[in-house]
């Protein structure tokens, strides 16, 4: 196994991070408007933390079958949530989104290690979690850049569609590859029983 | 190889933003205000919380020698609201309602609440503001310390709906003031800009909120003076009133169109009276706002657009508390070493025409960037000591994006030099509350009760507690 196996990983993971590095920091300030006192605003992460962990516990038997279609449905699920905070008016529909959010980190983080782990050998991961790594920072890194002129051009409800947009780019790009890509790693994991039994 | 060119990438973007941003006003640990010029180190800013707390702070500042400088949302655009190692008392905090009276049909509240604060507090009463700004963002005591004016054309500048208030003054006392109790204030404080004293709470008249029912009419700017003298102001069912001039090329200030709000008596007001929340359309109306400000084909298609927009609101009816909150969302600007800032000329009526011709000659050949101008009508009222309003008049309000340079800013100050002396020339006056380019002749001519303010300042505040760069700038000797 190399680093090509994993690209469209790293790939389609880029753009998530595009897509959160480009809205996270200017999605503290809106949380901390959305909160009178730092106490609410602690609230608001707790209520992500306590669903991700709780979701974790659901996915952990199913994510070995599954993992890239949770990939994909946490890009999703992001999408959406990223599409309905423009309109959010109650910090109650904030906690229930903060909850969404939870559930889908839980996908992507496990799914994401997973995949990692699928498409990566035993001695040899060094160099392919490096490459993640780089590329899923240096896209952070432009997108938060660009997120910032975005705003000073156009509203940060602007920054909530363009990174919902790049949600669901990366999802159909988990998707389309992620199948594949899976089926690669399937196909080379036989052949490698195979020659195993040989 | 791929990875050291995405670093470098990164690297160098980083840099460019870094320079393109360390410029002075964009400085996080300095104060300033709305305009983003003359940013200073302050000794602090205080939330304001308690009227014990406000009285301490007085009194801290008079052991220690300090000024203080008092500040709302800080849309003054002169250095109103801080002064360089002072302390700055933010009345944002300090913002209850504190009473409404449906039956005297007034309303008290703390100096820091908004405009907004009031119209969601005297709303359900079937209750409005009588005057404000066009934005319910303005804080109720920053208003009353500009004298603010808006749409409103039947009810004169906001003097004339407040019924008294609190001041804290220099020495530490807690002054009720109103036209009869320590009167010799009210005209001082009220258009004082702050340097009289601090004010705790206020009492406001109010109106009845009503329905009115939108129109809108185009016109020149030669014909505006008479339309509004025949069909607005001899209509008393007009209430409120707005206009724009062109500023784009193909129509340069000779295109107008009106707006007027005209009671309908036939649409209840229940039913028709909830407050919109919220901003509308912010991204497609900031973007074009952004053309409108980058380009002139922007500034062509910009007009066009709202000349379109009031067309097709003709014929709908909203609530006066609803008329009175318009969105201001679109017109936020945070670009580095740029700014648009306000400046306001007062002009009477039967002289419009005329000066807009002077005025068109000035911006031409000083090419500045005006993004907007609105027109609304103040009537005559002298009360305040520094009123703007000498006789009715035609309020100018012109936007401007300006380069925030130093040698930007002299430019600046010439150009509107010259356009203050054709409004001086055509009977006019301008508006205080924005940055100071107006000469300290300038400000004399147009203000000439200044020497009655800054006397009555020092006879208030002697050791010159209360202190901003409205008063470094304009007091003079």
């Amino acid at each position: 196994m190399n680093a090509l196996n994993a690209q469209w990983l790293i790939r389609s993971q880029s753009i998530v991070t595009l897509a959160a590095g480009m809205i996270y920091p200017y999605y503290l300030l809106f949380l901390k408007n959305a909160g009178n006192s730092y106490s609410k605003y602690g609230l608001a992460f707790a209520v992500f933390t306590v669903s991700s962990a709780a979701v974790s516990q659901w996915l952990a038997p199913r994510l070995d079958r599954h993992g890239v279609r949770m990939l994909a449905a946490s890009s999703l699920g992001m999408a959406a949530v990223m599409l309905a905070f423009p309109w959010v008016m109650s910090y109650g529909l904030v906690l229930v989104l903060q909850l969404v959010m939870g559930i889908c980190n839980a996908m992507q983080k496990m799914s994401e290690r997973l995949l990692i782990a699928d498409h990566t050998q035993h001695g040899s991961r060094g160099v392919v979690i490096g490459s993640f790594h780089f590329w899923t920072s240096a896209a952070s890194g432009f997108a938060v850049i660009l997120g910032g002129f975005l705003i000073d051009w156009l509203t940060i409800d602007a920054l909530f569609y363009a990174s919902a947009l790049l949600y669901a780019l990366s999802a159909w790009a988990v998707w389309r590859y992620g199948r594949h890509g899976a089926g690669r790693a399937a196909a080379a994991e036989s052949q490698r029983a195979a020659h195993r039994q040989l | 190889m791929k990875k050291s060119i995405a670093l470098l990438l990164l690297a160098a973007l980083s840099l460019y933003v870094y320079v393109r941003n360390d410029v002075p006003d964009q400085d996080p640990y300095a104060i300033t205000d709305y305009s983003r010029l003359h940013p200073v180190k302050v000794e602090r800013v205080v939330k304001g919380q308690e009227e014990r707390q406000l009285v301490a702070i007085v009194q801290e500042a008079r052991q220690k020698g300090l000024t203080v400088s008092i500040a709302g949302q800080r849309h003054s655009q002169g250095g109103h609201t801080y002064y360089k190692d002072g302390i700055v008392v933010d009345m944002t905090s300090f913002n209850r309602i504190l009473a409404v009276d449906p039956a005297r049909k007034t309303v008290r509240v703390q100096a820091g609440a908004t405009w907004k604060d009031v119209q969601d507090a005297v709303n359900p009463y079937g209750l409005a503001v009588k005057t404000k700004q066009s934005q319910n963002i303005f804080t109720v005591g920053g208003s009353i310390s500009i004298n603010a004016h808006g749409r409103d054309i039947r009810n004169g500048s906001l003097i004339k709906s407040v019924e008294s208030f609190r001041l804290l003054t220099a020495d530490g006392q807690i002054k009720q003031v109103s036209r009869t109790e320590n009167a010799d204030l009210f005209p001082l404080a009220l258009g004082g800009y702050g340097l009289f004293g601090i004010i705790l709470d206020v009492t406001l008249t109010l109106a009845d909120d009503e329905m009115y029912r939108i129109t809108s009419d185009r016109m020149s700017v030669g014909e505006y003076s008479a339309y509004f003298q025949n069909r607005v102001k001899s209509n008393p069912d007009i209430r409120l009133h707005l206009a724009r001039i062109s500023v784009a090329p193909d129509s340069f200030l000779t295109d107008m169109y009106a707006i007027n709000y005209t009671v309908d008596r036939s649409i209840p007001l229940r039913g028709h009276d909830r407050l919109n929340e919220g901003e509308r359309l912010v991204i497609p109306t900031k973007l074009m706002f952004n053309l409108n400000r980058s380009f002139d084909w922007g500034k062509n298609v910009f007009w066009d657009l709202q000349k379109r927009f009031f067309g097709t609101q003709q014929g709908t009816v909203i609530s006066r508390n609803n008329a009175m909150r318009s969105e201001s969302g679109f017109m936020e600007y945070r670009e580095a070493g740029k700014n648009d800032l306000l400046q306001e000329y007062f002009i009477p009526p039967d002289e419009l025409s005329a000066f807009v011709e002077d005025f068109k000659a000035v911006l031409r050949s000083e090419s500045m960037n005006l993004l907007n101008i609105t027109v609304r009508y103040v009537n005559r009222d002298e009360e305040a000591k520094l009123s703007y309003a000498r006789e009715d008049m035609f309020a100018l309000v012109c936007l401007f994006n300006v380069p925030l340079t130093e040698q930007g800013q002299t430019q600046m100050k010439q150009s509107v030099q010259r356009i203050l002396d054709a409004v001086m020339k055509h009977r006019g006056t301008y508006y205080l509350p924005y940055a100071p380019y107006a000469s300290l002749d300038q400000f004399r001519a147009m203000y000439p009760n200044y020497g009655v303010f800054f006397n009555k300042k020092d006879e208030y505040d002697p050791e010159h507690l209360f202190m901003n760069y409205f008063y470094e700038n304009y007091r003079g000797e």
